[in-house]
């Protein structure tokens, strides 16, 4: 590894600033990273520098004003490697449910004085702009993602996301399927792994905030959650809730919707 | 302020927590215009919830913010169980506060240490403070991480816990566990100690104010889920009349919804909290803070680094005594059964009041939702306090220094937004900016001379080419300059554009290349003090003998009713950068 620290840069968009939390919940380790790398722009932490060159971006939040737009793209000129963390950077988020609405008609009965708002229809994922180098799904992401990602580019290594399923970590823990045993209508089978199966070890059934896993056979969840008793409705809004704009689950719940 | 009252029944959004920027207009000495600025894109969650079932609600609020998802979570699921009736236990009630307590040790300790006391103590940011304070940084690193184990410990995570519902939670931790978090509770309790003394050391202003605090009030306890909302003013209501009191309007400049009490600004959080719940803390709690020199109630906001202090070392104590007495119980959960009808949850998110209301059908399912979350409420506040202490601060600093100054004051309210202010961008007008703020030079490319008044639409041309003040080799100058200072400039201008605000049927903040007859349409709105276009272009031609060089520029304002968005006008500004930048039109 050379001398020279990577240069860091960390940016938000329209999000919860959650998974800006991965790096601020560290707790000591937070400055042991400071010391491994030189992080240029974080405003939550203090560093400023918006428009700075670095090795690497991490970006939260999707793309939801005009001024969205012209700022990812400085972001992706500016940056060698670029991350999303997040379910918002990376699939749109929960705010992406607007995108089947007409938000115009929100925003007049919410706002007293509509033009003033600047809001693009959809809420979009940073990769329908930029060029994106790394995902990190999540709702929110945790910090040993964060800490893996980086451990890897620090050992130049290119990081491989994990796409695999929850029911596999679930099984590693040796937990009590919540759907077998007491027909609970679980999304662990669709969704991909990095929480560490944390609703099914509490006895809940997964609401699917990691997003949509590799090879994930959402069709055949959605009948088993209709052999469940669940009515089209309530199957929609499984699919399209924390990650509504990612496929397949956006095609699953919208079909369900008709 | 251009700002109407909405029906609150109407669904209100207004998620605040976001970016932030300050604006200040200083004419003759004097703060003409403040705007604390809120451009978080909105996010809808109001309109989300529509349709959706009950059991969604604590998934879906917990989105709202990551800073204090328990308090969204707390208010929404007391709202619907004041709807279904639902009669939680005692050990539900209880491990909620348990719960509670670690969302305000986590997210105090972070902004002490990671966003206010950097202010303090010289530094930019926590990484620079852990290198003169280490111990402190260090300490300030484990309350946070004992915070966000409290969460934990029922939520499973501590950003957007997965444990809550309605009717309680969906796991009851072990006795192991509860036996291991009072040992690490028995250390945080002496590192609250430690915490308080260590603030006592920071040089905090002198500064008393007045201002209205308002907090829930609890008979027997220090509110957190429960209570009356009360005010120093004699205020005194159930959260069902929180809408007869409480009324929110839609700033031009913001896209959170500001609220005021009775028409006047008002303070909630720990401060406010603090100084109307004091009485409630036991001597133990109130030990350390006997040994330094502060007392509550306090009216000085820089004191709100402390009350945060001394509520961490309260959230701690209250969950050690839970815990110790800790039982797993044979449910952690309650039946619940759905009903129709309207219900209010009001909880003390760490910044303060987070109120909502509900209204569901028999199934459950929410017909219409209203969240008003604490940093809306604080932003009339806010404001307020910023101008107030930069007149006594006093205007003539310089803009670092007015920076500075306004974000270590804005910070005391610890908006949610206070990963924003700590890049607050400080636009500073100023009314003689083009003769004093910068030298003008002589020998300058192009002259932009924005022409217009200070009024509405007729300020865009103003608004704009004020977007260009580091533009280099342009030079800026307003039409109501005084006329010797703009005579120089118009004589010795390589280039000159003159910009006017036109009504056009184009969109609004288009670019539009003019010819002298164009102008005469709104050069009737062209203010008393200030030259019109047509005397400007009069006044060049008899200036120079060459005034091919001179170009018109107009900015589309459609019928001229409303002024520009910050967007348009950015927009704007942009394209008329590139045009100047490179070869106009």
């Amino acid at each position: 590894m050379s001398s020279i620290k990577p240069k860091v840069s960390i940016h938000k968009f329209s999000s919860c600033d959650g998974c800006q939390l991965a790096f601020l919940n560290m707790g000591e380790a937070l400055l042991e990273l400071a010391s491994q790398v030189e992080i240029l722009h974080f405003a939550e932490a203090g560093p400023l520098s918006e428009n700075a060159s670095v090795d690497i971006a991490i970006v939260e939040g999707s793309i939801a004003t005009r001024h969205d737009l012209q700022r990812i793209q400085a972001i992706r000129a500016n940056s060698a490697y670029l991350i999303t963390i997040g379910a918002c950077a990376t699939a749109g988020g929960i705010q992406a449910l607007r995108n089947m609405a007409d938000t115009q008609q929100w925003i007049e009965g919410i706002y007293a004085q509509p033009e003033y708002i600047d809001s693009l229809d959809n809420s979009e994922p940073i990769s329908s702009h930029v060029k994106v180098d790394l995902e990190l799904w999540g709702c929110p992401i945790n910090s040993r993602q964060i800490v893996v990602a980086l451990r890897d580019l620090l050992f130049r290594v290119t990081p491989k996301p994990e796409r695999d399923k929850l029911c596999l970590e679930c099984k590693r823990q040796q937990q009590v399927c919540v759907m077998i045993t007491r027909g609970e209508p679980c999304m662990g089978s669709v969704t991909q792994n990095g929480c560490g199966a944390l609703c099914p070890s509490i006895g809940r059934a997964c609401y699917a905030c990691y997003g949509p896993a590799e090879d994930a056979n959402s069709q055949a969840l959605a009948n088993r959650l209709e052999g469940l008793g669940l009515v089209d409705k309530q199957i929609a809004q499984k699919f399209l809730f924390i990650n509504s704009a990612a496929e397949p689950f956006q095609n699953t719940g919208k079909a369900r919707l008709k | 302020m251009n700002s109407k009252t909405i029906n609150i029944n109407v669904p209100v959004l207004a998620r605040v927590e976001g970016e932030g920027a300050l604006e200040l207009s200083i004419e003759e000495g004097k703060i003409t215009d403040l705007k604390l600025r809120i451009y978080e894109p909105p996010r809808y969650f109001e309109k989300f919830l529509q349709g959706r079932s009950y059991q969604d609600l604590p998934d879906t609020v917990a989105r709202i913010c990551g800073i204090c998802p328990v308090a969204y979570q707390m208010s929404a699921v007391h709202a619907v169980e004041s709807i279904f009736q639902t009669k939680t236990t005692p050990w539900i009630r209880a491990l909620r506060r348990v719960f509670y307590c670690g969302e305000w040790i986590q997210s105090h300790a972070l902004h002490i240490h990671m966003l206010a006391a950097p202010d303090f103590l010289g530094c930019q940011s926590i990484i620079e403070l852990a290198q003169h304070h280490d111990e402190a940084v260090r300490r300030g690193l484990r309350l946070q991480t004992l915070g966000n184990e409290l969460i934990e410990m029922l939520g499973a995570r501590s950003v957007h816990p997965v444990g809550a519902k309605v009717g309680g939670f969906f796991h009851a931790p072990s006795e192991q566990q509860a036996i291991e978090m009072v040992a690490k509770l028995e250390q945080g309790w002496h590192d609250s100690e430690a915490l308080i003394l260590w603030l006592n050391t920071l040089e905090l202003p002198d500064d008393i104010q007045q201002f209205t605090c308002v907090a829930l009030r609890h008979a027997d306890e220090y509110p957190m889920n429960e209570g009356r909302i009360v005010s120093d003013q004699g205020l005194d209501i159930s959260i069902e009349q929180y809408q007869q009191h409480f009324k929110e309007h839609h700033a031009p400049h913001s896209t959170a919804l500001h609220a005021l009490l009775d028409g006047k600004p008002y303070l909630l959080g720990p401060l406010a909290r603090l100084n109307l719940n004091h009485d409630q803390l036991t001597d133990e709690v109130l030990a350390p803070l006997a040994q330094t020199r502060y007392r509550f109630p306090s009216y000085n906001m820089y004191h709100s680094i402390i009350a945060r202090a001394v509520e961490i070392r309260f959230a701690i104590g209250e969950a050690l005594a839970i815990l110790r007495a800790y039982q797993v119980p044979e449910k952690p959960d309650v039946e619940v059964e759905p009903q129709a009808g309207i219900g209010y949850g009001c909880s003390e998110a760490p910044r303060g009041l987070l109120w909502h209301r509900y209204e569901v059908d028999q199934q459950g399912e929410i017909i219409n939702a209203v969240i008003i979350p604490p940093t809306s409420q604080n932003q009339a506040r806010i404001e307020q306090d910023v101008a107030r202490s930069l007149e006594k601060y006093g205007l003539d600093h310089n803009e670092n220094q007015l920076r500075f100054y306004a974000e270590r004051v804005v910070r005391n309210y610890d908006p949610c937004i206070s990963c924003a202010t700590h890049f607050l961008t400080l636009k500073v007008n100023r009314d003689n900016q083009a003769s004093n703020a910068t030298p003008l030079n002589i020998e300058q490319e192009t002259l932009l001379l924005a022409i217009g008044s200070p009024f509405g639409a007729d300020q865009t041309a103003w608004l704009v080419a004020e977007q260009l003040h580091t533009t280099p080799g342009v030079t800026l100058a307003y039409s109501n300059n005084p006329l010797a200072q703009l005579k120089p400039l118009l004589e010795t201008a390589k280039r000159i554009v003159l910009l006017d605000a036109i009504i056009s049927d184009q969109p609004l903040g288009q670019l539009l290349a003019l010819s002298a007859d164009q102008l005469t349409s709104s050069s009737k709105q062209i203010s008393s003090h200030g030259l019109g276009p047509l005397e400007l272009l009069a006044l060049i031609q008899q200036l120079k003998a060459d005034s091919k060089n001179t170009q018109l520029l107009g900015i589309s304002i459609g019928d001229g009713s409303h002024p520009l968005t910050d967007t348009q006008i950015q927009n704007s500004a942009q394209t008329l950068q590139q045009k100047l930048l490179t070869h106009l039109p």
